[in-house]
């Protein structure tokens, strides 16, 4: 049986059409974009070929993109390099209780360094409310930061209408887009943003590879301090094949982008309704309609989300939990323990996300293999057993 | 027969091994690591479930070609070990995690959790073994006599053992480190780990204050209450002990008692710790009937001793051959039929 892998959000495979773009600049155009010759010429080129093509796709100039290594990456550059850069002007960042760890942990850093850090809460469905961003600016407020798509439950946050309030308080406005970029069409226009994280491996890019989109006129402390790449802004030998397979992804998330929407969209719809058809006691995470395209976060009452996930991956189908033991942690997922998910039922989560690949008779497979698997671990809930005889002895 | 085997894979070389054996027979085998949410701090001493087990436990998988994951069980250690541990400490008694978490843990929740996803069999590490007498599986010592870990066993719950394989019952400590070597597992030379997993580095002591125990002080005293000297905290002893006082030049001292609602460890000669018996509770039995004469062991390195055994509602009534020294409450009495474990209980009362 092929393997499934409905775990999109996690990773993507890598479409040949980027492969075959990256490949020339391993052996052929090779060199140094820094260096003066034609070999470095040659990679120069290719370099500030694909910022163009990242910008024009952001409705952004070239000279607001600077290549990095990862989405954690330009989350680190955006929310500290803002921080060190206003230190005079004021101390205090807001952001939300929901956000990805590559915002919440250089948050919390700078909270150690003394900065004020506000935590906005969020509704059930995940949602923050663009009033009371309003109303946590402060004079000293120097950076509002959100996520565009929630990674876990993929509820889409309303950026733009944030802001245009950050923008009438002067205030910087940084969001996270890895979830959507190159998934639904947008400028930076559109979202009212001033710096905008993005990575190429969530859209079938290489891994290894991200950029972050700096509004003309905005300054930020560089983090990698060396050489005069990037502007001075981050220094480091460029990663050309990896930037230049960024650029590839780009132009074929545009190509694909409107028709898989809503291709996986009806392929999300399909799983959902048909979990609930299937399945008694399961809950959607997220907001019902406001969500990514392909997310699918459910809870499954008197079910572990860590057994379920294994008997699937032994079926040959992957996704994940929001509870999960790594090798260092064991921490229920605080996404869903913010949109106000008991212990339990952040125990009993999966997500399934979809992706270019995903097929109809995949989406199938998973409802006709996850129905069996949750009737068998139920069978072994003393929990379970005892509500359903309870509603057996009703009938 | 082919079979859907869960091997629970600590990370150790006799987990790893057994992982082999079960692939070498044919079975369809799952490695489960058991994360107990205790992982060493940053450059500190390796620890039954900390990253770098959990790597090894992988990498052993990955080489066997077998899947690999781990697993939360930090709720059901803090629930089922943890604080009885912390508790049965309090009142100055030693308890023995390991044997808690067999039952509990690994027999218990981990085993309840792979049969629901469909495996027919846990294994283990163990040196022990099963066998079927009279259509029952019985549990029993394994070829490693040094090393037999059924004193640990004993508390399973009998109907546990038909789902239960222990691969190196018929190997030798020495043997299962020359398969591990012979196979080039990276874990053919790791050494093994003595301690409870869940005390830190620090001690007792230290782990103990993190759980409100205060460990302060207290005073050493004779049988007539007369005090002999300082210690450094009562749950720090165990009855049995030898017990060093400064200044003290008399007969050695050992731990007769343990006061822990005064702070009092009780001192006295060696031949006030010889006792003729014991009342054990909370009896597991793994046979359908208890024999009038069995073995019995007091703790894990007690070589075992003839006994009269009887059984009266929950309480296992014994009385030795010959007195036993340090008979220590809140350790377990496992109780052996040639070779065969018979059950077992909570040591609770040391007859005078």
């Amino acid at each position: 049986m092929k393997a499934i892998y409905l775990d999109y959000a996690a990773t993507t495979p890598v479409d040949p059409e980027v492969i075959e773009a990256m490949h020339p600049y391993f052996r052929e155009t090779f060199g140094n974009p820094s260096s003066i010759h034609s070999f470095g010429q040659q990679a120069r080129t290719a370099v500030e070929d694909a910022r163009e093509k990242v910008a024009s796709s952001l409705g952004a100039k070239p000279a607001e993109i600077v290549f990095t290594s990862s989405g954690t990456e330009s989350d680190n550059y955006a929310i500290k390099g803002i921080a060190c850069a206003n230190r005079r002007k004021g101390n205090h960042i807001i952001t939300t209780t929901v956000e990805h760890h590559a915002v919440m942990e250089p948050s919390h850093f700078l909270e150690r360094e003394g900065f004020e850090v506000t935590f906005l809460p969020v509704d059930s469905h995940g949602l923050v409310d663009p009033q009371e961003i309003a109303r946590a600016i402060t004079g000293k407020t120097v950076l509002v930061s959100i996520m565009h798509a929630n990674n876990e439950i993929g509820t889409l946050q309303p950026i733009a209408e944030i802001g245009k309030i950050t923008r009438e308080r002067g205030v910087c406005f940084h969001t996270d887009a890895v979830q959507t970029f190159g998934h639904m069409p947008f400028t930076v226009d559109d979202l009212n943003v001033d710096l905008l994280s993005l990575s190429a491996h969530k859209l079938y890019g290489p891994k290894g590879v991200g950029a972050l989109y700096i509004r003309q006129g905005v300054r930020l402390e560089p983090h990698m301090h060396g050489g005069e790449q990037e502007g001075k802004r981050r220094a480091s030998t460029h990663n050309v094949p990896g930037i230049v397979g960024l650029a590839k992804a780009v132009d074929l998330a545009q190509r694909f982008m409107s028709e898989e929407g809503s291709r996986i969209a009806a392929l999300r719809d399909k799983l959902i309704r048909g979990l609930f058809d299937r399945i008694d006691r399961v809950r959607l995470n997220g907001h019902p309609d406001r969500r990514l395209a392909n997310n699918v976060n459910i809870s499954v009452g008197y079910c572990e989300g860590e057994a379920m996930i294994l008997s699937l991956d032994l079926m040959g189908i992957a996704c994940s939990t929001g509870s999960a033991c790594s090798s260092t942690s064991v921490e229920p997922s605080h996404v869903l323990r913010a949109i106000g998910l008991s212990i339990e039922e952040t125990r009993g989560s999966l997500r399934f996300s979809l992706g270019r690949y995903t097929e109809e008779s995949e989406i199938d497979q998973v409802l006709e293999v996850l129905p069996k698997i949750v009737r068998r671990l139920r069978a072994m809930s003393p929990a379970y057993r005892s509500i359903s005889a309870g509603r057996g002895t009703g009938g | 027969m082919k079979d859907k085997v869960v091997i629970a894979i600590s990370g150790g070389v006799d987990s790893s091994v057994a992982a082999l054996l079960l692939k070498e027979q044919g079975h369809e085998v799952v490695g489960i690591t058991m994360c107990l949410g205790v992982a060493a701090e940053e450059g500190g001493r390796t620890k039954c479930c900390g990253p770098r087990e959990i790597e090894d436990a992988r990498r052993v998988c990955q080489l066997l070609e077998i899947p690999h994951y781990t697993m939360d069980f930090s709720g059901d250690l803090e629930e089922h070990i943890v604080k009885p541990f912390v508790d049965e400490y309090a009142r100055g008694r030693t308890p023995n995690p390991c044997v808690a978490c067999n039952r509990h843990i690994k027999f218990g929740t981990l085993l309840d959790k792979v049969t629901a996803m469909g495996f027919d069999f846990i294994a283990t590490g163990h040196y022990a073994r099963l066998e079927k007498k009279g259509g029952r599986s019985a549990l029993s010592l394994s070829k490693e006599t040094r090393k037999d870990q059924t004193y640990f066993l004993h508390a399973i719950k009998r109907e546990t053992l038909d789902r239960i394989r222990f691969p190196l019952a018929d190997l030798t400590k020495e043997e299962v480190r020359q398969i591990a070597r012979k196979h080039r597992l990276p874990v053919s030379d790791k050494q093994e780990s003595q301690d409870i997993c869940f005390i830190p580095e620090e001690g007792y002591g230290a782990f103990l204050r993190t759980r409100s125990i205060d460990v302060k002080p207290g005073e050493f005293v004779d049988c007539a209450g007369q005090v002999l000297g300082i210690h450094r905290g009562f749950a720090l002893y165990t009855l049995g002990q030898r017990a060093r006082l400064g200044g003290w030049s008399g007969e050695p001292l050992y731990v007769l008692g343990i006061d822990a609602r005064k702070n009092r460890v009780v001192v006295g000669g060696k031949a006030n710790l010889m006792s003729p018996g014991l009342v054990a509770d909370r009896v597991n039995l793994l046979v359908d009937n208890l024999p009038a004469r069995a073995i019995a062991k007091i703790r894990y390195a007690h070589r075992g001793s003839a006994c009269t055994v009887s059984l009266d509602g929950d309480l296992l009534r014994i009385v030795f051959d010959e007195p036993q020294e340090a008979i220590t409450p809140g350790q377990y009495v496992v109780l052996y039929d040639d070779g065969v474990v018979l059950g077992g209980g909570v040591i609770q009362e040391v007859l005078n």
